[in-house]
């Protein structure tokens, strides 16, 4: 078993070094003083810890705004998601229907015509519902392209659940409605959470409609106003981009990381059935 | 797949859950329109728009002018910048969907067996998934940065390189790493779906093959793999999709540059649209893109279909 153990993780190592380089990058250029940021003998290693750093991008970079956008955009887009895909989900898991196959196909194209494709359509859109430059925009159009995601991973946990429970109550005479309520929901809460949290990162990380939609800065979400410390700029201050990259990543990435085993169960099978 | 059909079997056979024919007809419907409302109206707007624009001459602003019907479209497939940049996300799409299916199959068989510390090592692999491509790519582009960037400093520690490479000047050397950053940002995504398939491989056939006296190799050709072929089907599909869309690495490292030299469609597309102005083209752009995307699935899932992994469609 140890000899067994080491050599797995043997062969992983290169593929996690890989992975863990972009963080080692964010943390040593994040703490470095600025003047030994660009030169032309850099080092993993600073000098001294500039945590400054942190405070300085924090009012440089309007901080606080983008990150509070994000939140707003990415909560109530993974509300509006999993509202109108738990029914969905339901009927794909306890109906058979005669649609369902045309239902099923329509949610693999949904996710074809992702939004990079429909940039253009989608920014007419927004100006039509007199949206442009308005989260609200953001909200709607990530949870429309989460439905699919989001009625695949709960659609294959829900399957999972036996229906013999919400029979007997059907038995001693509730409602269909009354089971799902009193029953069937409280039972599917993990699935439905890890779902919303995997909603929830999804728009977190969304770049290209915020990129086109969103005009002025103080509308900004986190993707979009750290590409802005970067993108055509003569000089770029990279402490603090890898400093605000940092603070983005690393809460995401350590809920995700303690969640990612419940993305292989509903998201296999829920794609494949 | 048995648990929804079983689940509705039982439905109609015990339990009063069937009360009236409507019921059983009707519900379902209702429980999915809302969701396919809303999906459906954010798509058929825009594609709507697309198909208006796309066959006018439109002004920089967004006003539509005269009929034009096939103009613009005739106007992109003769681009040289859309055919180079067509042929580059051939390129593109292979490269990634290619290097990321051969290496997630071996991770996702280690990942599948039993070891010391598996969970951590799986959080590790699933990391960059977790990490939104624009982050990754702002930090490549510094990582990836000529003078002072850490990838030179540690390949040259390492005494990899000699020199310092200005990795992101020209599309020689841009266009391949951006290919290995689409690699590593794809694979957690395609190892789950692999975790997914291997878990639902019973264990007894293996032990069986053994008996038989079938080796590791054997067991892997004749059993692993066909039973993953679904999952790796529906990856592959998938991911063709992700990749072929797939804005932020490029656009975030390189916008295309230098000189178009590592456009993909949809970094021309978004040039085209909002840098150039040209809207009626890009209407017709993202429709032929579409159509590309259309006709590759459909080919695709024609191709699984008559090969018999009939559960993938």
């Amino acid at each position: 078993m140890k000899r067994r153990s080491l050599l797995c993780w043997l062969v992983l190592a290169p593929l996690i070094v890989v992975n863990l380089f972009p963080f080692a990058v964010m943390l040593a250029t994040a703490v470095k003083p600025a003047s030994e940021v660009v030169s032309a003998a850099p080092s993993w290693l600073p000098s001294r810890f500039a945590w400054g750093n942190f405070i300085a991008m924090w009012h440089a970079a309007n901080f606080g705004t983008a990150l509070m956008n994000s939140v707003y955009v990415s909560v109530a887009s993974a509300a509006v998601a999993i509202l109108i895909s738990i029914p969905a989900a339901y009927a794909t898991s306890r109906y058979r229907f005669r649609l369902k196959g045309i239902y099923r196909d329509f949610l693999l194209i949904t996710q074809m015509l992702s939004p990079i494709v429909l940039v253009l359509g989608l920014f007419r859109l927004a100006a039509w519902l007199g949206l442009l430059n308005s989260l609200n925009a953001l909200v709607i159009i990530y949870a429309a392209f989460q439905i699919a995601f989001a009625v695949w991973m709960m659609q294959s946990y829900f399957s999972s659940i036996p229906i013999d429970l919400e029979e007997a109550a059907w038995l001693e005479g509730a409602s269909r409605v009354r089971a799902v309520w009193s029953i069937f929901l409280p039972m599917s809460v993990p699935a439905i959470a890890v779902t919303a949290i995997f909603t929830f990162i999804n728009a977190w990380n969304e770049f290209a409609v915020a990129l086109t939609l969103l005009r002025s800065e103080n509308q900004y979400t986190l993707p979009i106003q750290i590409f802005s410390l970067v993108a055509g700029r003569y000089t770029v201050q990279w402490e603090q981009v890898m400093a605000a990259t940092f603070l983005a990543t690393v809460p995401v990435a350590i809920v995700f990381g303690w969640l990612q085993r419940y993305l292989v169960r509903g998201l296999a099978l829920g794609a494949v059935k | 797949m048995p648990p929804a059909p079983a689940a509705a079997a039982r439905t109609g056979r015990s339990g009063p859950a069937p009360r009236t024919a409507s019921e059983v007809s009707f519900t379902p419907y209702g429980l999915i329109l809302p969701s396919f409302l809303l999906a459906a109206f954010i798509i058929a707007y825009p594609l709507v728009q697309l198909g208006n624009l796309s066959v006018h001459d439109v002004t920089r602003f967004g006003f539509v002018r005269g009929f034009v019907g096939w103009a613009n479209v005739a106007h992109v497939l003769a681009d040289p910048l859309f055919q180079s940049s067509l042929w580059r996300t051939l390129i593109w799409t292979a490269g990634v969907v290619g290097g990321t299916v051969a290496l997630s199959v071996p991770v996702a068989l280690i990942l599948n067996g039993d070891f010391i510390g598996r969970g951590a090592a799986r959080a590790l692999i699933m990391l960059p998934w977790s990490v939104s491509l624009t982050m990754t790519a702002i930090v490549w582009r510094w990582a990836l940065n000529g003078e002072s960037g850490l990838l030179n400093l540690t390949l040259q520690e390492l005494g990899i390189i000699r020199q310092p490479i200005v990795w992101l000047a020209s599309a020689a050397t841009a266009f391949p790493m951006e290919i290995a950053i689409g690699i590593l940002v794809s694979i957690p995504f395609t190892v789950t779906i692999f975790l997914g398939g291997l878990s639902s491989i019973p264990h007894d056939i293996y032990e069986a093959a053994s008996v038989d006296g079938a080796s590791h190799t054997q067991q892997f050709r004749t059993l692993t793999l066909p039973l993953m072929r679904p999952y790796i089907n529906i990856a592959i599909v998938l991911n063709i999709i992700y990749v072929f869309n797939s804005f932020p690495i490029i656009w975030v490292l390189t916008q295309g540059g230098p000189a178009n030299s590592t456009d993909i469609l949809v970094t021309y597309l978004y040039k085209l649209a909002f840098v150039f102005g040209r809207m009626g083209d890009a209407a017709a752009m993202s429709l032929v893109m579409f159509a590309i995307l259309l006709a590759f699935t459909l080919v695709y899932l024609r191709l699984i279909l008559r090969s018999g992994g009939d559960e993938a469609a």
